[in-house]
């Protein structure tokens, strides 16, 4: 029995956890759930030792033990698998599998008893992976298989799983749960961190709800519904807002075709061909690592690639990042911080990145100071970014404006494309319905949107038209009225009708 | 013919330590992910510490004080680097700035000599080299199994590729790198030592004179394995004996190939091959990127 | 302005520091005595002797020592500015050292071979020795674009190149000076006449035009940098290449040009060192300029104006340090402060750690009043 008591935890101005209460018990699916941002990798990465409580108690079986590394959990049968991969990508699964706890042969290490070993650890959890592969030669689902298996070798009795289907498919996902459900029937205690409502409800035997830092309800699964519990992550109806489907009013292909891609390849992209037109929102839907991100970088000019290309009735061989922006075509890109902002330039210097060369950001030679600061003024109003402060650093803004920064300033342009790629990544609820608002606005405007996201949902619930990637090849084009969420995960993994 | 070549070789077996020594160092820190830009400065620490410590005591005493000085300058680095999380290469090069100054200012303050310390009784020879020799060819091979086949070596070789997969198995990422970086910093201290107390028998104020960055060169050159950096280092020393016999027994041949440009040669050679392996460089994928383990 | 401040702050810091322990160290070997001398002569000997001046009324007591440090601080300021123009877009330019020597010994042959006006002679001097300090540093950006290598470890390599193929061959081979009369001549033939450039202060001082240039380079990076569209994607590119990228910035042109910059920088020391103060390339350029160009970039915060502050103060207590030996200090002791500084510099997070303390201290306690 493990017991969290009153943890909190603070990242500078930023309060995480906030007084949590939490309870584990031998043999239980317990079900984290809530918003990004919520706490709830926090509250475990705690229990883990990664990140040390400035108030509060581990307990287990009534002692109080400060967790000072995960080597103490670890030795107290704690177990977490992350969200992000922690493997090596040049060592092999056995290597992997063993570090920390290697078996050793006269000072030397014994790799023959390693892989023996992780083979044993394997067959008797029921995983089939070769312990003798470098890793980096595993697809994602058995670098997800894995990371399981390294924290159940170590013999854990609790095991943390941080979102771990965030990037299988629903069919890996099903056999992930398949295999933690049988584990926990044998007495593991599993704790389930996810945002998938559905999943919860079908996997734990217990749901602890965190909102803000704080754990603001407990429920059993039988006793809840979806709507209960998003009601409960969110604190108020915002959700129902966020969930509706906004697309489907689209005229579709009666528009001009602005964007023709015939036979493309790139890397992680194999012969893919599709035209996307003006006034709609063509949906990309996949397992992450498919190629569509890479599809994404080539249409903005950040990607090499081979094949039929043409924009408004051109073709071209090349594009660059600048020939893209000087057409119309504007991105979003899925990792602002790295992509999209320079976190380290003020708030007007990144309003200019991108158009930097013209007025009224620019004057020959020289930066219109001036001009850029009205610029960046109407910006921040329009958007309503907050603080209208255009001389803060842009990282001192929350991720909420910053998002709203970069949305407000690809959208300035009137761009005629806009290549969208996970926009809703990591925003509250309200930031969210913001962002869904401004690309239906887009796609009523006559902009060709291209929407990237490995939310199934959002894909649904936005899209006029959905393409299905798997291993960079289109498995499948549905319009808004043929959408068929199983249909569409056979097709994710590749799988063909039967 | 043959005389030439047992000439050389007793030359390289003379030549080649220090450069060894430091070279297989330089593996070890990048390896854990740690850039080592100041083998230079470790091995000057090293350098005059031995020779200084020779006077009052046993030679081989002061290479293990030379050791001792590279592994204090190693442990600063490490501690800016691992603990501070600062940039690798501005320490390195700081520390290089800083042995070079200290080093000029402490032999002058300390022996009212510009250019060098007293003579020492040089480490006595075993077989026709110094002790040092025989180490240099045992050490990299010892390093190389340790590096490659311990439990040790594999969580080495794992913080310098993703720390986060160490941290989350229970292995202190931060310990392992200091100890990495240390252990880099006395093995450019003996190399530096060797240069004081047996290739000559004093420190002298121009030393290493940059030989720790050939060190460094050799190690990318070796591919960032210890018996590839000791080979590279010991190509060069070959390379540099050779160019010397050459001054001495076929002058000639020198107006056709300055020495100037042989000289250039190791350095010129590690840049081709970097330039042609490229990408693909055998570098270490958190090499230069701190830990921060609350960061995610 | 209260941001510029603040980032300075650890660099102050960090100057002052190095100076007490160095002042601490010497009281504790010499006597405390000594060291007050010793430091006293640095600093008449960098920034004038201003007491004799008062004292005699001689105006070369003040002039002498400001034009040495004058004449330090143009190399410094180069080399620092070659080192942070590199910085700006995320490059670790190591190799100032051998673009300063390509550079220099470029403007000794150039300044001793060709024959023109004075005016003209020297503007091709510095022209050549900037151009061969700008394609020497071409290398490493391509190699770094092109084939990945890190530029650290292709700039280490060009400067050992460098060395063994200026120093140890051309400079005494085919560019040896021709010996006359007495063969003790080392380095490269004398400039002509033509090609030196023009004393500041007379016969009072080795003072040159070279520092004026210096100045100029320095305010000409900062305006360039702060106004200019072309200095704004340069400091995009080394905050975030990646978001540089997507917005169009050509990241790999930038990259070439500002390398470029960086080693017509450090070349424009070399010839700076040649045509204004050795007049020849001298057996061997005596200093690592390169190497105290990190220095000065580092300790001025990568800013131009900082790089010209930390290379006047640096460049003057270089100029006293002679003076020291005066009191039995090596006159290398400025350098060791230098390097202490850096290393503190480098310690940077340190400082950030202890200053956030202090002010939040401060701040408490201005919250507990209110």
């Amino acid at each position: 029995m493990i017991a969290l008591e009153h943890i909190s935890k603070r990242f500078g101005a930023v309060t995480a956890l906030d007084d949590v209460s939490l309870t584990i018990a031998p043999g239980e699916r317990l079900a984290l759930v809530g918003e990004n941002g919520a706490g709830k990798s926090s509250l475990m990465n705690v229990l883990y030792g990664l990140y040390q409580p400035d108030a509060g108690a581990v307990r287990f079986d009534g002692a109080a033990v400060k967790v000072k590394t995960p080597a103490e959990a670890l030795a107290r049968g704690v177990g977490m698998v992350h969200q992000h991969f922690t493997l090596v990508p040049t060592l092999s699964v056995a290597e992997n599998v063993v570090l920390g706890a290697e078996p050793t042969k006269g000072g030397l290490l014994d790799l023959e008893r390693a892989v023996a070993q992780v083979q044993a650890s394997c067959q008797r959890f029921g995983f089939a992976v070769d312990p003798r592969a470098r890793v980096d030669t595993l697809t994602v689902g058995s670098q997800q298989k894995v990371e399981i298996v390294k924290a159940l070798h170590r013999g854990v009795t609790t095991l943390i799983l941080d979102e771990p289907t965030a990037v299988l498919t629903p069919q890996e996902a099903d056999e992930l749960f398949a295999v933690t459900r049988a584990l926990s029937e044998q007495g593991l205690a599993v704790v389930l961190i996810s945002h998938k409502l559905k999943e919860v409800l079908a996997f734990a035997t217990r749901i602890a709800v965190m909102r803000r830092g704080k754990l603001v309800a407990e429920v059993a699964p039988g006793a809840t519904s979806p709507e209960a519990l998003a009601e409960l992550m969110v604190g108020d109806a915002a959700r129902q807002d966020s969930l509706s489907p906004i697309g489907g009013q689209g005229r579709g292909e009666a528009q001009a075709a602005v964007l023709k891609v015939e036979h493309l390849r790139a890397d992680k992209v194999h012969d893919v061909s599709f035209s996307l037109h003006a006034g709609e929102i063509l949906g990309i839907a996949g397992v992450d690592g498919n190629g569509q991100r890479e599809l994404a970088e080539v249409l903005t000019g950040l990607r090499d690639y081979t094949g039929g290309l043409s924009l408004f009735g051109r073709t071209y061989t090349t594009l660059t990042p600048g020939e893209a922006r000087a057409l119309g075509i504007a991105h979003i890109p899925e990792d602002r911080l790295r992509r999209a902002v320079v976190a380290d330039m003020t708030v007007e210097e990144n309003v200019a990145l991108g158009r930097h060369g013209a007025p009224p950001f620019a004057r020959g030679p020289l930066i219109d100071f001036e001009g850029r600061r009205q610029r960046t003024d109407a910006l921040l109003e329009a958007n309503d970014v907050r603080p209208r402060d255009g001389t803060l650093r842009v990282g001192a803004l929350s991720g909420g404006n910053q998002q709203k920064l970069v949305v407000g300033r690809e959208l300035d342009g009137q761009p005629k494309v806009l290549v969208v790629v996970q926009p809703t990544r990591g925003l509250d609820i309200a930031a969210v319905a913001a962002v869904r608002r401004r690309l239906d606005e887009e796609r009523r405007r006559g902009c060709a949107v291209l929407l990237v996201s490995l939310d199934l949902d959002e894909v649904l619930a936005l899209a006029d038209r959905v393409l299905v990637f798997f291993e960079g090849r289109v498995t499948a084009e549905l319009p808004r009225a043929d959408f068929d969420e199983r249909l569409i995960g056979r097709r994710m993994l590749g799988v063909k009708d039967a | 013919m043959l005389e030439l070549l047992t000439s050389l070789l007793s030359s390289v077996l003379d030549a080649a330590p220090p450069l060894v020594f430091a070279a297989v160092g330089a593996t070890l820190s990048e390896r854990a992910g740690v850039v080592n830009v100041g083998v230079e400065g470790m091995m000057r620490a090293g350098a005059f510490t031995a020779a200084v410590a020779a006077l009052v005591m046993p030679t081989p005493a002061g290479v293990l004080a030379g050791m001792a000085a590279g592994a204090a300058v190693g442990l600063v680095h490490a501690w800016l680097c691992v603990r501070w999380r600062s940039d690798q290469v501005v320490s390195g090069m700081a520390l290089n700035l800083v042995m070079l100054a200290l080093g000029t200012f402490l032999l002058e303050a300390v022996f009212d000599s510009p250019n060098s310390t007293p003579p020492i009784t040089q480490l006595p020879k075993w077989l026709g080299h110094s002790p040092l020799t025989w180490l240099a060819c045992m050490l990299p091979v010892v390093v190389h199994l340790a590096v490659m086949r311990t439990a040790w070596g594999l969580r080495l070789r794992a913080v310098g590729e993703k720390p986060q997969a160490v941290a989350v198995m229970g292995v202190r990422v931060s310990r392992l790198r200091l100890g990495a970086v240390v252990l880099s910093g006395a093995l450019a201290g003996l190399g530096g030592a060797a240069l004081s107390t047996a290739t000559l028998d004093r420190f002298e104020h121009h030393m290493p004179s940059g030989l720790g960055f050939m060190a460094v060169a050799a190690m990318v050159f070796g591919r960032w394995t210890p018996l590839g950096a000791a080979g590279a280092a010991t190509f060069f020393a070959f390379g540099n004996a050779l160019r010397i016999g050459l001054a001495s027994s076929a002058p000639e041949l020198l107006t056709v190939v300055p020495q100037g440009v042989l000289l250039a040669l190791p350095y010129a050679l590690t840049l081709v091959v970097l330039a042609v392996s490229g990408k693909k460089s055998a570098a270490p994928a958190a090499l230069g990127t701190p830990y921060d383990p609350e960061l995610r | 302005m209260r941001e510029g401040l603040k980032r300075l702050l650890p660099s102050a810091l960090a100057v002052a520091t190095s100076l007490v322990a160095c002042f601490v160290a010497v009281s504790l070997t010499r006597g405390f005595g000594t060291a007050l001398d010793a430091f006293a002569g640095m600093v008449w000997g960098a920034f004038g002797d201003w007491p004799r001046y008062l004292e005699t009324g001689n105006v070369g007591a003040v002039l002498r020592p400001l034009g040495e440090a004058g004449t330090k601080a143009a190399l410094l300021t180069f080399t620092g500015l070659s080192v942070a123009v590199a910085f700006r877009v995320g490059l670790f330019n190591i190799g100032a050292q051998g673009q300063m020597m390509v550079g220099a010994i470029v403007a000794a042959v150039a300044g001793a071979q060709v024959e023109l006006p004075a005016a003209l002679h020297v503007a091709l001097c510095l022209l050549l020795a900037a151009a061969g300090g700008a394609l020497y540093a071409l290398g490493p950006a391509l190699l770094k674009l092109h084939r990945g290598v890190h530029e650290v470890i292709s700039t280490i390599m060009l400067n050992w190149v460098a060395v063994s193929l200026v120093e140890n061959w051309l400079v005494v081979g085919p560019l040896r000076a021709s010996a006359s009369g007495d063969n003790s001549i080392s380095g490269t033939d004398q400039v002509l006449p033509s090609a030196e450039l023009p004393r500041l202060l007379g016969e009072t001082s080795r003072l040159n035009a070279g520092f004026l240039f210096a100045l100029l380079a320095a305010v000409g990076t900062w305006l360039f940098l702060s106004r200019f569209r072309r200095g704004y994607e340069w400091r995009a590119i080394g905050l975030n290449p990646e978001a540089a990228r997507a917005g169009g910035i050509d990241v790999g042109r930038c990259l070439v040009q500002a390398m470029l910059t960086a080693g017509a920088f450090a070349g424009l020391a070399g010839a700076v060192l040649v045509l204004g103060t050795e007049l020849k390339y001298p057996a061997t350029l005596g200093a690592p300029y390169g190497f105290d160009g990190i220095a000065m970039a580092l300790i001025g915060g990568g800013h131009p104006l900082g790089v010209l502050a930390s290379a006047l103060f640096f460049g003057g207590l270089r100029a006293g340090g002679t003076r020291m030996q005066l009191f039995g200090v090596h006159k290398s002791f400025p350098e060791l402060i230098q390097g202490l500084a850096l290393l503190l510099v480098a310690a940077r997070l340190v400082w950030d750690r202890l200053l956030a303390r202090l002010f939040k201290r401060k701040s408490g306690e201005e919250a507990a009043r209110a």
